[in-house]
């Protein structure tokens, strides 16, 4: 188990490596002008763009180009985002936990949900209640997040003013800016309850509510049809039999039994979700005016920020390493008999 | 000993139990009556928007790549007789396809007699957009899909085919492509081709075909390792006709009809680019373009009454759902169809 942990960890390097061949070689089809803005890292600079592309060589050809960029990056200079007129590494402190707190307030119901409805779904196999959930499944797959997400606040944050939208509303985020409240995770749910300051956790969970609805009502679907047929095909086997035959409970042997081992295919689909719900759910934190990495990302590509774009997604590609090799640690807490050598 | 074979019939297609199956699916028969209404829809765009075509003065460039006198649009683009009716159907130009504008006002106005759906921002008739957008969404998908399922077909083909060293080069990709994020990858792509329709539509099938290229590599493993490969390699048959002649033609059905059930998600993600901004500009009939429009019209008015405009984002979005669950109805009846276990 920890050898093969070591050698996931290190093929993340060569995933990374690979993307950023895959993003420099896209660059060269960008002039030496826009390429140089990579590399500035003040406002001042974007003036002297000529001395930029005499100093990094922008003229000349993909290997020497690669070999700068890649020492750049690794001595940790990601470099300056025009968007948010700060080094990208800034922007990217400051943005993750946003989208980190949103990851897991819509991907903790997403799950939930997805699963609870498939178990249904497959114990009530042909019902009137399974033909009913795979409508549902089908209209909530068909759903774009972005219809959904103006749907919802048009009607519930616009018609009835409940919620809210954004992160925190303004006066408490001046107040934050300004105070003694510590940023110990810098999840505002989770600080206002280390400080003290309840409020503050409140409003960041009224505030968390619509965006995760509106991804719950589109993303849970997939879970769930993942969820019932995999459930089909456990309450199939003959272990299932067996158990029934010993006399256990109905509930003992679906919820025991069948649904634990039913549980790996959601795993396997879950993971790089949340993977990706964390590099930022563009869309939905645009609608909602919620400062995460996705709001910042899609900004940069209607701007032509190609180095906050870059930093963009070596940082998801990162994340979705991680998330994989997560999924797979998971499959040992939930199956004891997987193994890896 | 050829002619035997010859006679002995394959079962027609809409006699087999798979077909049967989708049949009697009362979803897959929701699903194939809105797509057809779709698709009329789409064909007779220049004939339901003619009055809004003669109405307007920004629709004049359309009317002169098509021909057409304005007093006579709606003569001649509701007669089946006139050549004018065929051209607009078949080969309309792309003028058409920006939505023409009552005035220059900036407000949007309800439904009226004259534009029956009312106007978005900037006085666009929200009918005009909504029914050629359905000739956009046609186009968008299929595309797509096309050039991803083409693309797929190469590289799986050559995986499964060629073995070794080219199918695990092939399947390493594939494996990263996968695991990325699609809607990153096409904002990187559009931003550096810049962005439009073209650009959008080439980035999501630069980045759909991972998927058909694992699906093919598949079945063409499994039929490569049928009998019939073997006889016809015994035979002396040449790999490349083992492969045009044999494994081609029993690998690529189940493919094509899978493939073109991601049509609809195809122009969901289309639809969610065009409504960041990076999809088709301003005034193309795109349903995602239009849907942008409600960023202002909700967010922008005062509280307690979101629903002053609503008919500027409603319908659009109203059209994309149905559109996709068109599909979607009919993709899910078809995926049970081919695996009736599920």
């Amino acid at each position: 188990m920890f050898n093969y942990i070591t050698r996931r960890l290190l093929q993340i390097p060569v995933v990374l490596f690979v993307l950023s061949l895959i993003i420099m070689g896209l660059m060269q089809l960008l002039s030496p002008e826009q390429r140089a803005a990579a590399f500035v890292t003040s406002d001042k600079q974007i003036e002297n763009l000529d001395l930029i592309i005499e100093k990094y060589h922008l003229r000349e050809g993909f290997v020497v180009q690669y070999k700068l960029w890649a020492g750049e990056v690794l001595r940790g200079n990601l470099g300056f985002s025009r968007i948010s007129k700060e080094p990208v590494l800034t922007t990217i402190r400051k943005r993750f936990p946003a989208s980190m707190e949103l990851a897991l307030a819509a991907f903790v119901p997403i799950v939930l949900v997805g699963v609870w409805l498939g178990t249904q779904a497959a114990t009530h196999r042909d019902s009137l209640l399974d033909q009913l959930l795979r409508v549902v499944a089908i209209v909530g797959w068909s759903l774009p997040t972005f219809v959904v997400a103006i749907w919802l606040v048009a009607w519930i944050y616009g018609g009835l003013g409940w919620f809210g939208i954004g992160r925190l509303p303004s006066s408490l985020l001046i107040e934050l800016a300004g105070g003694d409240f510590k940023k110990y995770t810098g999840l505002f749910t989770i600080d206002g309850l280390l400080n003290g300051r309840l409020d503050i956790t409140l409003e960041a969970l009224k505030r968390l509510v619509l965006p995760a609805a509106a991804l719950v009502i589109v993303v849970s679907a997939g879970i769930m049809r993942v969820m019932r047929s995999s459930m089909l095909d456990e309450l199939g086997k003959d272990y299932v039999r067996t158990a029934r035959a010993k006399g256990l409970a109905e509930k003992t042997v679906v919820y025991k039994h069948a649904r634990r081992n039913a549980l790996i295919p959601v795993i396997t689909m879950a993971g790089p979700m949340l993977g990706r719900m964390i590099g930022g759910i563009v869309v939905i934190e645009l609608i909602f005016n919620f400062p995460g990495l996705g709001e910042w990302a899609a900004k940069a590509a209607l701007q032509l920020d190609v180095t906050t774009l870059l930093a963009f997604v070596m940082l998801i590609g990162l994340i979705m390493a991680v998330a994989n090799l997560l999924v797979d640690i998971a499959y040992v807490v939930v199956d004891p008999r997987i193994r890896y050598e | 000993m050829h002619d035997d074979l010859d006679t002995r019939e394959r079962e027609p297609w809409y006699r087999s139990k798979t077909f049967k199956r989708f049949r009697r699916n009362p979803l897959a028969i929701v699903g194939a009556v809105m797509l057809l209404g779709f698709v009329v829809v789409a064909l007779f765009a220049p004939a339901i928007t003619a009055p809004q075509l003669a109405e307007s003065r920004t629709a004049r460039p359309c009317l002169r790549d098509l021909g057409v006198k304005r007093t006579e649009v709606v003569s001649a683009l509701r007669n089946p007789l006139n050549k004018i009716f065929w051209k607009a159907v078949l080969t309309p130009p792309e003028s058409c396809y920006s939505i023409p504008r009552a005035s220059y006002s900036p407000l949007p106005k309800p439904p009226s007699e004259k534009h029956p759906l009312g106007l978005s921002g900037n006085s666009y008739d929200i009918l005009y957009g909504l029914v050629w957008g359905t000739r956009t969404a046609f186009y968008v998908g299929f595309l797509v899909v096309g050039i991803s399922l083409m693309i797929g077909i190469v590289m799986g083909g050559m995986a499964g085919f060629v073995g070794g060293w080219v199918d695990n080069f092939i399947m390493r990709v594939t494996d990263v492509m996968l695991s990325f994020p699609g809607l990153v990858f096409v904002m990187i792509v559009a931003s550096i081709f810049g962005s439009g329709l073209t650009q959008v539509m080439l980035a999501l099938a630069v980045i759909g075909w991972a998927g058909y290229a694992r699906l093919f590599r598949g079945d063409i493993l499994k039929t490569k390792a049928q009998d019939f490969v073997d006889a016809a390699r015994a035979l002396g048959a040449s790999p490349l006709r083992i492969f045009w002649k044999h494994v081609f033609p029993n690998a690529i059905g189940t493919l094509v009809i899978l493939a073109s059930m991601d049509i609809g998600s195809v122009v969901l993600s289309a639809a969610g680019l065009s409504f960041l901004g990076l999809g088709a500009p301003v005034g193309y009939a795109d349903w995602g373009q239009m849907t942008s429009f409600a960023r202002g019209y909700i967010l922008g008015t005062a509280q307690g009454s979101p629903f002053d405009f609503w008919y500027v984002w409603i319908y659009p979005s109203l059209m994309i759902v149905l559109f996709v669950l068109a599909w979607n109805l009919l993709g899910d009846a078809v995926r049970d169809a081919l695996d009736p276990k599920s």
